[in-house]
């Protein structure tokens, strides 16, 4: 076992056992002891804890969390025998499956704490003085912790976003090659390439040599059209296809047989994009470039990877690079990469900030009540208060499990 | 002190005449929605045939317990003095956009200067729906409206189904994005 799963100079991570079995206290303990004392100490209560542990076979894991609820920035790393089987209820936690690998867990547990300390509070208030309880006020409070995603995936997923690692908060060398697809390379650069045909000369193309249909056509508004089902479309549209596979053809109609299905284009290039991008950025992009979406992706037809509503939420009102959302998120910069990705394709990515340089990316503001602003997410909040989640946050996880 | 009505938790939906707000609180409502429809016998019974006269009203249950009100505006526009009554106290706007009307962005611009005080304070979401019938105006179109009123932080718009929970959930969880997006997230 290494006493170096943690970089040395990194502060002590206070691990609170919240609900695990004797047995295993004891032998976490003696881990601590021996091997982990440059890496992690016990807190002996949940409030001076940084992350916490519990082991989800046990009864009473639902009490236990409900205890977590007044510390959204505390992490949280569950551990059970057959992950998979808690993924659904505990979603977004990290589970780790038993036995846990003793070389790790210190490094998972500082990054459970290091990410949990970067949940984000909710933003001023901004309606006028109210008397209490009134129900938007709720926006002030702490919420629980965003999710952190890098614990149990989904095959789903792992389609959708990939498994890459994050790239460091700023620029210090050559950005790895993996980050980035050739959109050319793949169906989503045929089908861009074919709507701006479609566009330039007002007549449907259709993309010749794929075993069906898929079609544009620029008018009445921008349309695709296509017999592929999705679970056909999506692999298609995962794999490099070979540079004489698809060819441009303009044609002066689209047929209609009754089989096909006709989406918005810009619909259409968000999920193709979606799937060519796994979690990557198109070849060229800069990471730690400000951007800002335009506009809402339509959510109701469009895939969404994991956060995506709160990533357009905060990217439609700020400037900030792909890099700088997932830290004020406090998640996973693929997510953020997937966004980007089909925002681009899709239209919906302003890349040029109409302000002066300077005044681009603010970091979060102050939670000042006093100061109420529309435009920006708040800095974590550091005290922690007994609080029971905001009523949008009970309105959203009503909605999450009903829908 | 404040009303009654005031101190509940509430989203209001409202919108134009035959835009679906009644069928949108029916597919998300726990309970089986109050309703005032009734006969229309105005220019709106060219529009459907029975139309909301006072409003709907739908619920939301919390796990905890409590409740969270679904309110439907009646979309007729005389009986706007109901509106700012309504949404007193509410969390945010739900807008259903009828795209079949014959000037959709035109509706847009009233509800939303009608509204203009309480999204001011809170946040609005704007759902379009029978756009398989009348393909246009596009999204576009209302995004490049909200642009031009200056709405910020900008509104979500989705091409909805009233019918369907998942798309008037989806305007439900956007609105609520809008007013914090540190929310968590599934």
């Amino acid at each position: 076992m290494s006493r170096h799963t943690i970089l040395p100079g990194q502060p002590l991570t206070a691990l609170y056992l919240l609900h695990v079995g004797s047995m295993d206290a004891r032998l976490i303990g003696l881990s601590v002891e021996r091997h982990w004392k440059h890496s992690v100490h016990l807190a002996s209560s949940l409030e001076s804890g940084r992350v916490v542990l519990i082991d989800c076979d046990r009864p009473g894991v639902e009490a236990a969390f409900e205890q977590l609820a007044p510390h959204p920035r505390t992490g949280v790393v569950c551990y059970a025998f057959h992950p998979k089987d808690h993924a659904q209820r505990f979603p977004n936690r990290v589970i780790l499956g038993k036995p846990l690998n003793l070389e790790a867990l210190p490094g998972i547990l500082a990054k459970a704490a290091a990410e949990s300390a970067r949940t984000i509070a909710a933003p001023p208030r901004r309606i006028a003085p109210a008397p209490d309880k009134h129900p938007v006020e709720a926006a002030q409070s702490i919420e629980a912790p965003p999710s952190h995603g890098q614990g149990l995936q989904t095959e789903d997923e792992r389609d959708l976003c990939g498994v890459m690692e994050d790239l460091p908060a700023a620029p210090i060398g050559p950005l790895p090659e993996r980050l980035f697809f050739n959109p050319n390379e793949y169906l989503i650069g045929h089908l861009q390439r074919a709507i701006e045909h479609a566009a330039s000369n007002g007549r449907p193309h259709l993309i010749a040599g794929l075993p069906r249909l898929i079609g544009v056509r620029p008018l009445p508004v921008p349309a695709c059209i296509t017999d592929f089902r999705d679970n056909q479309l999506r692999p298609l549209s995962m794999a490099q296809l070979p540079p004489t596979t698809a060819r441009l053809i303009s044609a002066s109609s689209l047929t209609n047989n009754g089989s096909e299905t006709v989406s918005a284009s810009e619909d259409f290039l968000w999920n193709v994009a979606a799937w060519a991008a796994r979690g990557r950025l198109p070849e060229g992009t800069d990471p730690y470039k400000p951007v800002r979406l335009r506009a809402w992706p339509n959510f109701t037809k469009v895939f969404m990877s994991p956060h995506a509503l709160r990533i357009s939420a905060l990217w439609v009102r700020t400037w900030a690079s792909p890099v700088e959302i997932a830290a004020r998120l406090g998640i996973p910069q693929r997510y953020v990469f997937s966004v980007f990705s089909s925002a681009r394709f899709a239209g919906l990515l302003d890349s040029t900030p109409p302000v002066r340089p300077g005044a681009i990316p603010q970091p979060p503001v102050s939670t000042s009540a006093s100061t109420p602003t529309r435009s920006a997410v708040a800095e974590p909040v550091t005290r922690q208060q007994p609080q029971r989640p905001s009523i949008l946050s009970r309105i959203l996880r009503k909605l999450l499990n009903a829908v | 002190m404040r009303s009654e009505r005031a101190r509940h938790n509430k989203i209001i939906f409202s919108g134009t005449v035959g835009a679906g707000k009644s069928t949108a609180i029916n597919a998300l409502s726990d309970i089986p929605p109050v309703s005032t429809e009734a006969l229309a016998s105005d220019d709106t019974a060219k529009l459907k045939k029975t139309t909301t006269v006072a409003m709907d009203y739908g619920v939301l249950n919390l796990p905890d317990g409590e409740k969270v009100m679904l309110y439907g505006t009646p979309g007729q526009e005389r009986f706007s003095f109901m509106w700012d009554i309504l949404s007193e106290g509410g969390i945010g706007l739900v807008l259903l956009i009828n795209n079949a009307n014959t000037d959709p962005l035109s509706d847009l611009k009233g509800y939303l200067g009608a509204f203009k005080d309480f999204i001011a304070g809170t946040a609005v979401t704007v759902g379009v729906t029978h756009m398989d019938r009348a393909e246009m105006p596009g999204l576009d179109a209302y995004r490049a409206t909200l642009a031009e009123l200056g709405h910020q932080p900008v509104p979500a718009v989705f091409r909805v189904d009233a019918r369907s929970r998942d798309d008037v959930a989806m305007l439900v969880k956007a609105l609520l994005y809008t007013l914090n997006p540190g929310l968590i997230d599934a």
